[in-house]
Parts: structure tokens; C-alpha cells; sequence
């Protein structure tokens, strides 16, 4: 089944992806189809203590594999994830208009996410997490950047995907330090870990948890997604792949609670995280970035209850995400369709809504509320739990994180309370501006989401029950937990109910005062500036470095080649070395040498040419004296073709060879000498340590036994190295068939004066 | 290995070098000429002593010179013969078109070291989704001071 | 050059070409026992062309087929072994007695050797067509007197096979 309904997604992407132009908005119910049956699959498991598994080895050698289990947790999450995508694969054909251009590349790059994300929360071992985890980055980019002839939607795309690659990078180290540390990589098996590597391991995937939930000082990128369509805000931004970091955190804390550096670093991040979004949520106008800081604000509180690590606080964690996933994704439809019917966002300029939006301010207004943590709303259990956890410490720790964790309840009731004021709150009617007629299909997914807020409190014990089975797999102890409709007048509920009533008030005083435009957006101008300052740091240096003269870069390699070669100083042994074999040989050496230097200063091509063929024939000679007759035959006849080619091809130029900037002659001579020592040395070094007696005699005997021939080197090039042979005739054909293409114009103008004559 | 053999490479390679860094074909050509003796006398050195030729004709092998290097030259010795025309030929033609044989600097390099930004910029930039609202873009200010040199290319600095 | 000013030249040249045709077959031949073989003869007809051509006896022609010719009997030598189930270029050695040479050994690898002369004869073909060693001769004072000895090309790689 697990296999089916990824090979579903599969299909699904790549239909949309191919046909996408003339399917329009049939497109999306397409993308829909898998994320539907996956919701639905998902249900069959939830709650329950079944265990569907599935996997192959990919690369045995390294002991990586692709491994899935579907178990109450991975159920639940897959139905949040599937099930809030089918609604925004609903949602989407109502915000999109059918003539929409790039729709079937919308429906395609949503559903591989979808896809995506399935993968990454059935993934049963590291590998196959990290493995959808950039693949969720990869569509999130693609996505955030889906308007992609607006600049603003490509920095965020850039941006978003920067930080979230970066952590991706900090998450593949992390899994090599975890699985070296922990010797296994499959996550149902996991067992706590310690020591030095299990720290660092811990560190990194912290930090990429960070940058993928949007984690202070990482959240930047995630105000700046909002560029893409609403949907995918709510899908992607709100709902799914933020959540990735905290799902992460949540399956893998087992093995790390027990280093040092997992409870503090988690708790830093997430209380800072949660009071810094939620201060950016007060200061902006713009809805969906409200909700958009709101959202981070969230997922530092997620991250702080699972830095807790107490079975309570990941009790209220996963009832918390679940509860996010449902309010914040209908929040974010809302937001969108209140754009999409008034062409504004802007809580300055938007009032009164309730009246002439009645259905869509009851949605507001329920998910609102239960992301206050009002009650009878599913926020409020959740909520309520968290706050309890948080109680439930001991000494400082109480005091701090109870203190940090209340305050942020105070502020997400404050920024909630002006959002639900500025939008529909107000009585004035909106100046200029008419409201659309609504959409239906927006309106379905969105009442289906509040229904599901409101049913989740309703039918609490089921809820509970999901929750508890999903809860005990990443902390056995927490199945003694309970999500309450009523708890009592514990102090949790007088805490709550006092923050609810402190936070409304302070959200309606901020509402009243206006603020004219946002707050600037320093850190992802800053990220942004580094990028760019990276890249353009890239663009000196390529500059520098290809600067595109061909001799300066022969002479760079040259110079490379001969500081490698110096090393070999040190292998010269003095005895292995003498001056020569026999007296012609070092005749023809100062003959070679005296006409090699003749050939850098002659300076007609015709008398270069000749020197030329003063080498050639000089080689030949030195071929004589050291007893290689095939080779004086071969270099005699090449020197003459040579030098004919060279006569015929170059010969009747009679202009001089130009001369160069005295300051590089000097460097060209310097650079000569330099590889002509090195490659000396090298061979000198090469000399100095034989690896035993040349074997001629061996090879004589198998060229007259094996070849049927007395010549060995003959037979050695057409027998033992027939290939080598065939491949240099390769070689000479492809240089007859050069030779003719690129000087054929000229030839055949040539000949045909010839041929008339004849 | 004897010295001399040592010198004659290491002042073939040198005189080679120092025509193939040259900005005439011409020149380069007969640079690689002289690397490729190089090349096939280190082959040669490199197999031992000299020796009498190895034909095999019933007399003593003992002294006989190593024939694997000299097989190895001789593929050495035609692959550079090859490789030394096909440079002429294309000397020719850089001269039938251009009038010299100079090798020139690449264009798209140096127009790469010229130009001062790092972003360019050459989607198709006329494709919109016409979604019916244009939602998003007044997510963040976004300070991004790219600018291009290009022509007809968009720069984000266009759109401020 | 040489040879429009002299017809001694062309004479010599005339009278050496059958003698260097013999030397080739023979550096042919003598490849597997003696230095020689089909690069070295191949160079040695080249050589010959090059005269001739110099000389403004034949204008250097049809490398093209040469090549063809040579490449395909190479390329065909190479595969064929895999007929018979053996190694790509396997060699196979055939010796026996004939008139006046007495024992002659010789293998497939002449087959190959063969290819090998005709491709490198295509390329210094190509490499006096393609540098315009024509042209050389043909701007003399006077036109040629001979015509352009094609055939000659022809009959010396015909009598090597």
C-alpha cells in the first residue's frame, strides 16, 4: 500500500507536470487524488497499533536504505499532511481562475510536495528522511518561487532555499555523526546515545530542524515565503513542511535527550523563536504576514515543549501540532480569500468584513479563537496541555520557561485578537473598494478545516486517543496523558483564562493604534546582502582567474605541474646516474638541445620549420644509439611529412612572429626553465628507483612464441597492444578527415582551375 | 639513466613550453612538436640502458635494449605526428579566415571578468500567472541591489 | 617548385618511385622480424607522393577513399576473430614455403598492417590536398605537362595487396 501510494503521487506529478496546460483547474483534482487516498489509508491506522512497513536495500555496501513504517504516529502525521493537501488541492481551484497560466506547474510541483512530505514522515530511517527532506526544500523553493517573473517572489525563493539547503547540509552531516554514534540508521531502532559525536550530532540536526521550522535567527526566509500563492502558504508555510523540523526533533529526541546539549539549545531556540514571532506578529498590517510571523511564533513554542522533553510536553507538542495544522492552514485560506474577493491584505485598510463575509468570519473566527486557546475549540485542550507541561517543572526552569511560555500565549491571544479586529471587526463600511463574489470551493475547504476544529473538541476522546497512540511511540510514558474538555479550575485553566483575558486586551489596544507599513525586514536583508555579496565575491574571482588569455593559463598549469614535480628532488640517488651510454649519444643530445633552442628564436616560420626538422632528425639519431631501429625508420618518415606539412601549411607566410611585452618574454622564459628542471628532476627521481630488471628476456621469448615474430617491439603494437594500435589508426583517420574539413573552402577552390586545364 | 638523455628532455620541454605559451599557432605548433620528443625520449630514458636492438635473431638477449618503451614511443611518435598536422591544419584555417594565426583571448571569458554583477538573468521573463489577485508581493521589503549590464534582461532593480 | 625549373629532378624522381615502391613492400613485409611494419611503409608511400606531387608529377587525390579503405579493412580485421568466438584482433600465423624467399611466416596482423598503410597514405594525402600542395605547383610560369598521375596512386596500393 505504502509502495501504491507513492507510485501514486508519482503518476499524479507527472500528469499534471505533462498535461498540465490543457487540464486547467482539472489539474488540481488530479493533484488531489493521491492526497486524498493517502488521508484515507492514514486513517485506517491511526490510533491503532498496527505497523505497515515496506523498504529495499539501496546501496548495501554502505548499509543505506530506503525503509518506510506507517505506525499511529507516522499515520497521524501523514493524515494531517494528506488531508489538509487534499483541501488546499480544493481550495486552490477556487483561488485560481480557470484561465490561469502555469496551473498544471502549480498541480505538479504541490502534489511531488505532497508526495514529498508523505515520504518524509513514513521515512523509517535517516537516509530516506534526509532524502525527502531536500526534496521538500527543492518544491518549497520551486513553489515560494512559482511567480517567477516577480523579483520579490525569486529573492524569497533564493533565500528560502539558501537556509533551508543549508540545513539540509547541516542535517546530512548530523545523520553521518548520528548513525556512526548510534550504529544504526533505522529510526525504530533507536536507543539514547552519548559522548562527544552524539553532541555534535546533535547540534547539527538541531540546527537543521532550525532552518526548516523557521527558528530564530533561521526564520527569516519563512516571513518571505509568503510571496507564493496562498495556498501554498497554507499548505507548505503553515501546515506541513515547517513542520518537518519539529517532527524531526520529535522522532529523533529519543537518542539525544541524554546529551547536553539537546534540552538547552532546543529550549534557546524555541522560546526565543516563540516571543520574537509573535512580537513580529503585532507589528505588521499585512494578514498574511501576521499569520506568517504567528506561525513562527508557534513552531518555537513546538520546538520549546519537545526541548522539554518531558512525556507531558511531547504529549501537548504533537496535540499542539495537530491542532496548528488545522487552525493555521484555515486561517491561511481565510486570509486568502479575503485577498482575492477585496485585492487587500492590509488589516489598515480592510473592516467590517463580517458583515458581507459571514461564512468566512465564522471560519476566521473559530480558528481563530482556537489558536487563542479559547475554549470549546480543539486549540484549547492543546493549549491547556502545554501549559501544564510547562508547570509541571521544577525550580528555575518553572520560573523561566513557564514564564517565557505564558508570556507567548499572551502575545499569540494579542496578535490574534487584532488580526480577527483588523480584518472583520470595525463597524465603517471599506471606502472603494467592492467585495467579490465568493468562491465556493475556497469557502468548502475552509469550513471543513473549522468543522474539524470544532469536532476535534467535540469528539475530544477520539482525539485523544490519536494522539496518546502516536505519543507513547517517542515517549512511552506520556500514554498516562489526557486532552481535557473541562479540566477543572486547575491552575493551568486560571492561567489560561487569565491570558486569554490579558491577551485580547492587548490586542485590541494595538488594533486600535495604526501603524503605517511593516517593520523593515533586517535579517532577510542581511541574508539576502550575503548572498549577493557570495556571489558577486564569485563573480571577482572567476574574473581574476578566467581571464581568458590561453597562454597565461598554460603557464599557470605549467608552473602547477612543475612545483608538484619538485618533491622528487629528494628521491635522487647520484649513483644511478651517469653521463652518457655511449659517446653519440651525447653528440646528438647537444645537437637536439642546440637546434630546440635555435627553434625559440628563429623567427621565420619557414627557418622554424627547418629547425624543426634539425630535432626531428637529430631524435632520429639518438634513436640509433640507443638501440631502437623501429623507431629511427618511423622518425625519419614523420619528420619529412612533418616538415613538408609544415613547408606546404605555414611556409609561404613570409610575415614575422610578433613580438611581446618584454616583462612577459621574462615570464615565459622563467616558466620554460622551470617545467624543463621539474620534469629533469622527475625523471632523474624516476631513475633513481627502479622496480627491478626490465623484462626483455620474457618478452622476447612469448613476441617469438606467442606473436610469430622476431621483431618485439612489432609485435608487441600489434599483438599485445593491438588495441592501443587500433585506437592510434583511429586516431590518424580522425585527423585526415580534421585536416580535410577544415581546410576544404580553400582546397576546393583550388582545384578547379586544375581540373578545367586538364 | 644517463644525463644526457636527462638534459636533451628537460630542454626539449623547456623551448616547448616556452612556444606553446606563445600567441602564434604557428609557434604553438612547433612547441608541441618538441613536447612530444620530450615526451618520447623520457619514454625511452625511462626503460633502462641501451641497448642492442630487440629483434630477436638467436644470440644473446642479455644486452638487449627494453622493448616495451619503444613500443610505447612508437604509438607516442605517430599519436604526435597526428596531433602536429591537425594543429597546422587548424593554424591554416585561423589564418585563411583571419588573416594571421595569433591566438586571440577567449570573448566570452573576458566579457565574463567585465561584467559587474553576478546574477544574469535570462528567464523568459513574459510568462504571468494570472491568478486573479496578485498576492504576496508586499511580503517584505526586499533591499536586493542587483543591477545588470545586459540588455534586455530584468534586473531586480527594474522592479523597485 | 624545384621541379618546374628542372625536369632532371622530375626524372630522378620518376626513376626512384618504383624503387621506393619495392622498399615499401618490403618494410611491409619485414615488419614482424625486422624494423619496418604498416606505419612505416604507410610513410614511405606518403613520402613518395610527396616527391611526385613536388615535383608536379600527380596531384594528390581521393584521400578519402584511402581512408575508407583503410579504416574498414582495419575495423573488419579487428572484429572478425569475434566470428570465431575469439578476442577482439586476435592473430592468427600462417607459415609455408614459397619460391625464392624460402620459409615465409606471416599472420593476419599483415591484413591489418595493410589498413594501416592505407590510412596513413589518406592522411598524407589529405595533408598535401588540404594544405594546397597543389596550388604549389600549379603556379608556375608554364602549366604542367603531365597530367595528374591518379592512377599511379592506385596501382602502387594495388600491388601492395
Amino acid at each position: 500500500m505504502i509502495w501504491f501510494l507513492l507510485v501514486l503521487y508519482v503518476a499524479a506529478a507527472s500528469a499534471t507536470a505533462t498535461l498540465g496546460g490543457r487540464l486547467g483547474r482539472n489539474a488540481l483534482w488530479i493533484a488531489a487524488v493521491p492526497m486524498a487516498a493517502t488521508a484515507l489509508w492514514s486513517l485506517t491506522i491511526v490510533g491503532s497499533d498496527d505497523v505497515v512497513s515496506a523498504g529495499f536495500d539501496w546501496v548495501p555496501g554502505l548499509d543505506v536504505s530506503i525503509l518506510f513504517r506507517v505506525d499511529a504516529l507516522h499515520a497521524l502525521l501523514s493524515l494531517m499532511v494528506a488531508g489538509i493537501g487534499a483541501l488546499v488541492c480544493v481550495y486552490s481551484a477556487g483561488y485560481f481562475t480557470s484561465g490561469a497560466a502555469g496551473l498544471g506547474r502549480f498541480a505538479a510541483t504541490l502534489v511531488t510536495f505532497s508526495g514529498a512530505m508523505v515520504g518524509l514522515v513514513w521515512a523509517d530511517s535517516v537516509w530516506t528522511l534526509f532524502l525527502f527532506w531536500e526534496l521538500t526544500s527543492i518544491t518549497s523553493f520551486l513553489l515560494v518561487g512559482f511567480k517567477h517573473t516577480d523579483p520579490v517572489a525569486r529573492t524569497a525563493a533564493r533565500r528560502a532555499l539558501v537556509i533551508t539547503a543549508g540545513g539540509g547540509l547541516a542535517l546530512l552531516a548530523g545523520f553521518v555523526l548520528y548513525v556512526d554514534a548510534a550504529g544504526t540508521a533505522v529510526l525504530s531502532d533507536i536507543s539514547p546515545i552519548t559522548g562527544s559525536t552524539a553532541t555534535a550530532a546533535a547540534v547539527l540536526i538541531l540546527i537543521a530542524a532550525a532552518t526548516k521550522s523557521a527558528q530564530v535567527p533561521f526564520h527569516v526566509w519563512l516571513p518571505g515565503a509568503m510571496a507564493a500563492p496562498t495556498p501554498v502558504s497554507a499548505y507548505l508555510h503553515s501546515a506541513t513542511m515547517v513542520k518537518a523540523g519539529v517532527i524531526l526533533v520529535a522522532v529523533i529526541a529519543p537518542a539525544f535527550q541524554e546529551t547536553d546539549v539537546w534540552k538547552p539549545l532546543g529550549l534557546a531556540f524555541g522560546l526565543t523563536t516563540m516571543i520574537w514571532g509573535a512580537i513580529g506578529a503585532l507589528r505588521h498590517v499585512d494578514a498574511k504576514l501576521i499569520l506568517a510571523w504567528g506561525t513562527v511564533s508557534q513552531l518555537g513554542l513546538l520546538i520549546a515543549l519537545l526541548g522539554i522533553g518531558t512525556p507531558k510536553a511531547t504529549f501537548a507538542a504533537i496535540a499542539l501540532l495537530v491542532a496548528h495544522a488545522v487552525f493555521k492552514a484555515a486561517l491561511f485560506m481565510v486570509v486568502g480569500e479575503v485577498d482575492v474577493r477585496t485585492g487587500t491584505r492590509n488589516i489598515n485598510e480592510l473592516s467590517g468584513l463580517r458583515r458581507s463575509m459571514p461564512i468566512t468570519f465564522a471560519v476566521a473566527l473559530v480558528s481563530g479563537l482556537s489558536m487563542a486557546g479559547v475554549p470549546p475549540l480543539l486549540g484549547f485542550p492543546a493549549k491547556e496541555a502545554a501549559i501544564e507541561a510547562v508547570l509541571g517543572l521544577e525550580g528555575s526552569e518553572r520560573l523561566l520557561v513557564g514564564g517565557l511560555v505564558i508570556g507567548g500565549a499572551v502575545l499569540t491571544v494579542a496578535y490574534t485578537t487584532r488580526l480577527l479586529f483588523g480584518m472583520f471587526g470595525r463597524s465603517e463600511p471599506m471606502p472603494d473598494r467592492r467585495v467579490a463574489p465568493s468562491r465556493p470551493a475556497m469557502v468548502v475547504a475552509e469550513v471543513v478545516l473549522a468543522f474539524a476544529t470544532v469536532a476535534g473538541f467535540v469528539a475530544l476522546g477520539g482525539v485523544t486517543q490519536l494522539v496518546r497512540s502516536a505519543a507513547v511511540l517517542v515517549a512511552p510514558k506520556a500514554e498516562v496523558y489526557s486532552l481535557l474538555r473541562w479540566p477543572g479550575l486547575t491552575t493551568a485553566f486560571i492561567v489560561s483564562m487569565i491570558v486569554v483575558v490579558l491577551g485580547s486586551v492587548v490586542g485590541v489596544a494595538v488594533a486600535r493604534r495604526v501603524v503605517v507599513g511593516g517593520p523593515a525586514a533586517r535579517g532577510a536583508a542581511n541574508v539576502d546582502a550575503l548572498i549577493d555579496g557570495i556571489g558577486r565575491a564569485a563573480r571577482r574571482v572567476a574574473g581574476r582567474v578566467q581571464h581568458g588569455s590561453l597562454p597565461l593559463y598554460l603557464a599557470t598549469t605549467v608552473v602547477m605541474v612543475a612545483l608538484a614535480s619538485a618533491v622528487f628532488v629528494v628521491e635522487i640517488d647520484a649513483d644511478a646516474l651517469y653521463w652518457w651510454d655511449n659517446r653519440a649519444e651525447a653528440v646528438l643530445v647537444v645537437m637536439i638541445v642546440a637546434a630546440a633552442v635555435a627553434a625559440t628564436t628563429v623567427d621565420s616560420r619557414l627557418g622554424a620549420a627547418l629547425v624543426l626538422g634539425a630535432v626531428g632528425f637529430s631524435v632520429a639519431g639518438l634513436f640509433v644509439a640507443l638501440g631502437a631501429p623501429d623507431l629511427v625508420l618511423t622518425q625519419l618518415l614523420v619528420e619529412t611529412v612533418i616538415v613538408v606539412g609544415f613547408v606546404l601549411g605555414l611556409g609561404r607566410l613570409a610575415t614575422r612572429f610578433p613580438t611581446a611585452t618584454r616583462l612577459w618574454l621574462a615570464g615565459r622564459i622563467v616558466v620554460s626553465v622551470l617545467i624543463g628542471a621539474a620534469i629533469a628532476v622527475a625523471l632523474a627521481g624516476a631513475a633513481s628507483s627502479p622496480s627491478g630488471q626490465p623484462p626483455v628476456l620474457d618478452l622476447a621469448t612469448s613476441a617469438v612464441a606467442d606473436g610469430g615474430g622476431n621483431n618485439v617491439v612489432n609485435v608487441i603494437l600489434t599483438d599485445t597492444r593491438a588495441l592501443d594500435t587500433l585506437g592510434e589508426v583511429v586516431v590518424l583517420l580522425t585527423v585526415a578527415v580534421g585536416i580535410l574539413t577544415l581546410t576544404r573552402t580553400r582546397s576546393r577552390r583550388h582545384h578547379e582551375p586544375t581540373e578545367s586545364a586538364t | 639513466m644517463s644525463l644526457a638523455m636527462i638534459i636533451a628532455v628537460g630542454a626539449l620541454a623547456s623551448t616547448g613550453t616556452f612556444l606553446v605559451t606563445s600567441r602564434s599557432l604557428s609557434r604553438i605548433v612547433l612547441g608541441f612538436a618538441l613536447l612530444g620528443h620530450a615526451a618520447v625520449l623520457a619514454l625511452l630514458a625511462s626503460g633502462g640502458r641501451a641497448g642492442r636492438p630487440p629483434i630477436v635473431d638467436g644470440s644473446a638477449t642479455a644486452e638487449t635494449a627494453n622493448p616495451l618503451p619503444q613500443a610505447l614511443s612508437l604509438t607516442a611518435i605517430v599519436i604526435s605526428f597526428g596531433l602536429t598536422l591537425y594543429l597546422l591544419a587548424l593554424a591554416r584555417r585561423q589564418q585563411m579566415l583571419t588573416g594571421d594565426d595569433l591566438v586571440e583571448d577567449d570573448v566570452e571569458d573576458r566579457r565574463i571578468a567585465a561584467t559587474e554583477d553576478w546574477v544574469v538573468l535570462t528567464s523568459d521573463e513574459t510568462l504571468a500567472i494570472e491568478s486573479h489577485h496578485d498576492d504576496g508581493s508586499g511580503a517584505e521589503a526586499d533591499p536586493n541591489p542587483a543591477s545588470n549590464v545586459e540588455l534586455n534582461v530584468e534586473s531586480n532593480e527594474a522592479h523597485r | 617548385m624545384i621541379a618546374r625549373t628542372s625536369p632532371i629532378v622530375r626524372l630522378a624522381v620518376r626513376a626512384v618511385t618504383p624503387i621506393a615502391l619495392l622498399i615499401a613492400a618490403f618494410v611491409l613485409f619485414a615488419g614482424h622480424n625486422q624494423p619496418g611494419g604498416g606505419f612505416a611503409a604507410g610513410l614511405l608511400l606518403g613520402a613518395v607522393i610527396v616527391l611526385r606531387t613536388v615535383a608536379g608529377l600527380q596531384q594528390p587525390r581521393h584521400a578519402a577513399v584511402f581512408l575508407a579503405v583503410g579504416g574498414v579493412i582495419v575495423g573488419l580485421e579487428a572484429l572478425t576473430p569475434l566470428l570465431w568466438g575469439q578476442p577482439l584482433l586476435d592473430q592468427v600465423v600462417v607459415s609455408r614455403h614459397v619460391p625464392l624467399l624460402g620459409k615465409v611466416k606471416t599472420g593476419s596482423a599483415l591484413i591489418f598492417d595493410l589498413g594501416v598503410v592505407a590510412v596513413v597514405v589518406g592522411l598524407v594525402i589529405a595533408v598535401l590536398d588540404g594544405f594546397g600542395a597543389a596550388s604549389l605547383v600549379d603556379r608556375g610560369r608554364r602549366p604542367i605537362d603531365d597530367a595528374p598521375v591518379d592512377a599511379s596512386v592506385d596501382t602502387d596500393s594495388g600491388r601492395n595487396r
